[in-house]
């Protein structure tokens, strides 16, 4: 009997086995461990996002195999770029772009390879930005900041990254728009950027919600416009930077995966697999929730379009800003 | 007495068996990290980040900064028994530490830094209960013009690092700055001394930078000496395997040094171990009575750096906890484990959650015991190390430094820079120039030059924001006088001579 009932097993799984392996061998699945790289060190924005989604996605169950995250900082994104593009046809890599992908190789002489040398694969979120001074300062509105610029060119000051990070083309914009004119300082981390805010040493800065959530709580900063084209949800009270007047194009900071050159249009689908069942997960927007993110998932032709559209739109916003502008 | 009530609390949870034993985890992992080059606290927080979900917040925070502050005990390790830096913040370690292990007391060396690193670290988690918010609103007064002060007073410490030349100290650490500024510029986005290099993009690697200079720069300098076999010399019995009383009193100034700068440079969001360890080098030198035998293996020039970099682990938990602005890598994942434990970090975290705040600082006071307890018992251990023969130590040393080197970015092209950097120490070696002078340009270079264009975008150009601003102001004051002190000693010299002379 027992011997029965093993040989009975063994033809039910055989039978249902068939057709899986045929689905299987025109279908990719990771054999090994998935390797995802980020362009920033441990601690990074692209690193702990890449981390939690590592994390988000082995806990949903969508991915069998571990995903470890790499470090290949340097040159802003141009290392991990250039990493990626070396592992031409690699099924088993993956990487997390952010908007500097696109912006960072149109300034850059050595970053021979761009984003559009890589394949994508999905855009998962747009991270917000909001307009935040100090909470003791004179400016309650964009006007009051926007008014005090003109009353004394160059005296003010914001905080942000580079010359070449969303904080600062949103800087160029606001100025094109109004007249207004203010200093730019650029800080490699976002904690020194917020403490040169909360020091009093520059005067406003761009920030995203969440970071921002805190010290508005506890009454360090006030926010006075958000970059954004609706309310945020959390700053309810907030207007955005259009219904007060200022008509600038919105940067959107973007972040989401993309895979070497050259990889099959089947690891493309595993992939856009993947993200479709994880982006409707509760786990997923629930971390989009603490962090404040919005959701902007986006694949196939509209990812591409929106990378080719951003890199129009970032080539015409660094030229005003005068930066040598290269490809 | 509110903070002794808070403590008290604190202690009931970092008492209970499970609190323990993770902070048992952390620490003995933050050590192994530490003695292992190239893989740092950041990079091991990282990757135990999604392992710490399941567990509970305060348990798993515990035993995240026990790895940060355990590593800053490891460091010491090899830089005092092969020359190879652990961590960046134990390269000043090297130049005493190695010399002493060379003269057979590196059971001193290495049993005075782990004394050091407990005082210290026991000082910085004091000064975390008791003045981290005036602290962190203090810190925040520090704009770039304070920074560039900073950083002068840094550069200022060549003159302590300086062997027989001046000139040599000054060429070498001009060399440091230069190789400071290859990378990308934060400014303008644009590459500097890349040669068309897309790797050097990101700068040149501190740790493969120094590993060669120090590691493999000594291997070549030694491989040449023929007589290999007696570079170490052999302590006999039980006598030199730990500090001695007097090698303790030596220190007093050195524990002291090491926590008050450590701990105060730690809180400071755009500084660093690295720089503190370096300042508080400089200023053991500076009052000791015998500084022209630093760096020939004085046991105080192990203990300061050692000292300092072990309190600033508790002064860059002040901004985090009590601003949510992280001041480094290591405390930036931390912020990260934070959030996604569903803290919300900033300036109410204490406030609303007491247990976690005071559950980690009475896990810092037990953390650093047992840190010591560990680290004291293996010190003979590790010192056998010293009795392999040299057709041993030399490839052990070589491997070691290759897989630390190799293991920061997995990066073959740092394994070359070190290679490179190793030439450029055995001719630094050949030729005289001391090789700290040149780390300490390199240390100081970037934030040096970020300071000062920061500062010069907030004044419109003009330079005498540097000095007008009192903390700043104060800074360069001093280290004005500092780059005095060789010419006031110069002068005293002749004027003793002149006198004598006369008599």
């Amino acid at each position: 009997m027992k011997h029965r009932a093993r040989l009975l097993s063994i033809v039910v799984v055989v039978i249902t086995a068939v057709p899986l392996g045929f689905a299987g061998s025109q279908e990719f699945k990771p054999s090994k461990q998935i390797e995802a790289v980020v362009h920033t060190r441990p601690g990074g924005g692209s690193d702990l996002l890449a981390r939690a989604i590592a994390e988000l996605l082995q806990k949903e169950k969508l991915i069998s195999q571990r995903m470890q995250v790499v470090n290949k900082p340097g040159g802003g994104p141009a290392v991990a770029i250039f990493y990626l593009a070396e592992k031409k046809g690699e099924t088993h890599t993956i990487g997390f772009f952010t908007g500097v992908w696109v912006t960072n190789p149109l300034t850059t002489a050595e970053a021979t390879v761009t984003v559009k040398d890589l394949t994508p694969i999905v855009r998962l979120v747009l991270e917000p930005a909001v307009i935040a001074v100090k909470a003791d300062s004179p400016y309650k509105n964009m006007k009051d900041f926007i008014d005090a610029a003109k009353k004394s060119p160059k005296q003010l000051a914001q905080s942000g990254g580079t010359i070449t990070s969303r904080d600062n083309l949103m800087r160029l914009l606001i100025q094109k728009a109004t007249g207004a004119q203010w200093n730019f300082i650029s800080f490699p981390s976002g904690g020194e950027r917020l403490s040169n805010l909360l020091g009093g040493h520059v005067q406003m800065m761009v920030i995203e919600p969440q970071e921002a959530g805190e010290q508005i709580r506890a009454g360090n900063l006030r926010v006075i416009a958000s970059l954004t084209e609706k309310r945020l949800a959390s700053l309810p009270h907030v207007p955005t930077i259009k219904e007060q007047g200022i008509d600038v194009p919105l940067i959107p900071q973007a972040r989401g995966v993309v895979a070497p050159p050259g990889v099959s249009r089947e690891v493309v689908q595993y992939w856009e697999g993947v993200f479709d069942r994880f982006e409707k997960t509760a786990t997923w927007k629930q971390y989009l929730e603490q962090n404040q993110f919005e959701e902007g998932y986006l694949k196939g032709p509209p990812l591409s379009k929106f990378f080719d559209d951003l890199t129009v739109q970032m080539r015409d916003v660094l030229k005003e800003a005068g930066a040598k502008v290269l490809r | 007495m509110d903070a002794l009530g808070n403590l008290l609390l604190g202690f009931s949870v970092a008492l209970t068996p499970v609190n323990l034993f993770w902070c048992l985890v952390g620490v003995v992992l933050g050590t192994v990290v530490g003695v292992l080059p190239g893989l740092g606290p950041a990079a091991t927080i990282a990757m135990l980040l999604p392992l710490t979900l399941k567990m509970d917040h305060t348990t798993a925070i515990i035993a995240l900064a026990g790895i940060f502050y355990g590593a800053r005990y490891g460091g010491s390790t090899t830089s005092i028994l092969l020359n190879i830096p652990g961590e960046s913040s134990s390269v000043v370690t090297c130049l005493d530490g190695y010399q002493m292990a060379r003269q057979g007391r590196a059971g001193a060396a290495l049993g005075i830094s782990a004394i050091s690193s407990f005082i210290a670290g026991t000082v910085g988690v004091l000064g975390l209960m008791l003045i981290a918010p005036p602290l962190a609103r203090f810190a925040l007064r520090f704009a770039p013009p304070e920074y560039f002060a900073l950083m002068v007073l840094g550069l200022a410490m060549v003159v302590f690092l300086a062997g027989e030349s001046m000139v040599k100290a000054l060429l070498a650490m001009l060399v440091g700055l230069w190789i400071a500024s290859i990378g990308t510029d934060l400014f303008t986005a644009e590459s500097r001394f890349t040669f068309g290099q897309m790797k050097l993009l990101g700068g040149v690697d501190f740790i493969a930078a120094t590993v060669g200079i120090f590691a493999i720069g000594e291997v070549l300098v030694n491989l040449e000496s023929r007589g290999g076999a007696e570079i170490f010399k052999l302590s006999k019995g039980l006598r030199n395997l730990f500090p001695t009383l007097q090698d303790l009193k030596d220190c007093r100034f050195a524990f002291l040094n090491g926590s008050v700068i450590g701990f105060l440079i730690g809180a400071l969001p755009g500084a660093g171990a690295t720089v503190a360890s370096f300042l508080s080098y400089g200023l053991e030198k500076a009052v000791s009575r015998h500084p022209e035998k630093f760096g020939t293996g004085v046991i105080e020039g192990v203990a300061a750096p050692e000292g300092a970099n072990n309190a600033d682990a508790g002064g860059a938990l002040v901004p985090l906890l009590t601003l949510g602005i992280p001041g480094g890598n290591t405390t930036a994942i931390l912020l990260g484990g934070l959030i996604l434990w569903g803290y919300k970090p900033g300036p109410l975290l204490i406030q609303e959650h007491p247990e976690l705040f005071w559950g980690l600082v009475a896990s810092m006071y037990i953390g650093n015991v047992l840190l010591l307890v560990l680290n004291l018992p293996l010190v003979p251990l590790f010192a056998q190390i010293l009795r392999l023969p040299y057709y041993v130590l030399y490839p052990l040393i070589i491997g070691i430094s290759i897989v630390g080197v190799y293991s920061v970015n997995n990066s073959p092209f740092d394994v070359w820079m070190m290679g490179l950097f190793g030439l450029l120490g055995y001719l630094m070696r050949k030729l005289d120039f001391p090789a700290a002078a040149l780390i300490l340009g390199m240390v100081l270079g970037d934030g040096l030059e970020r300071a000062l264009r920061q500062s010069l975008m907030m004044s419109q150009g003009d330079i005498l924001i540097l000095a007008t601003r009192p903390i700043s102001g104060t800074l360069l004051f001093i280290a004005a006088t500092i780059l005095c002190l060789p010419a006031i000693r110069k002068v005293r010299f002749w004027r003793v001579a002149a006198v004598e002379r006369e008599g």
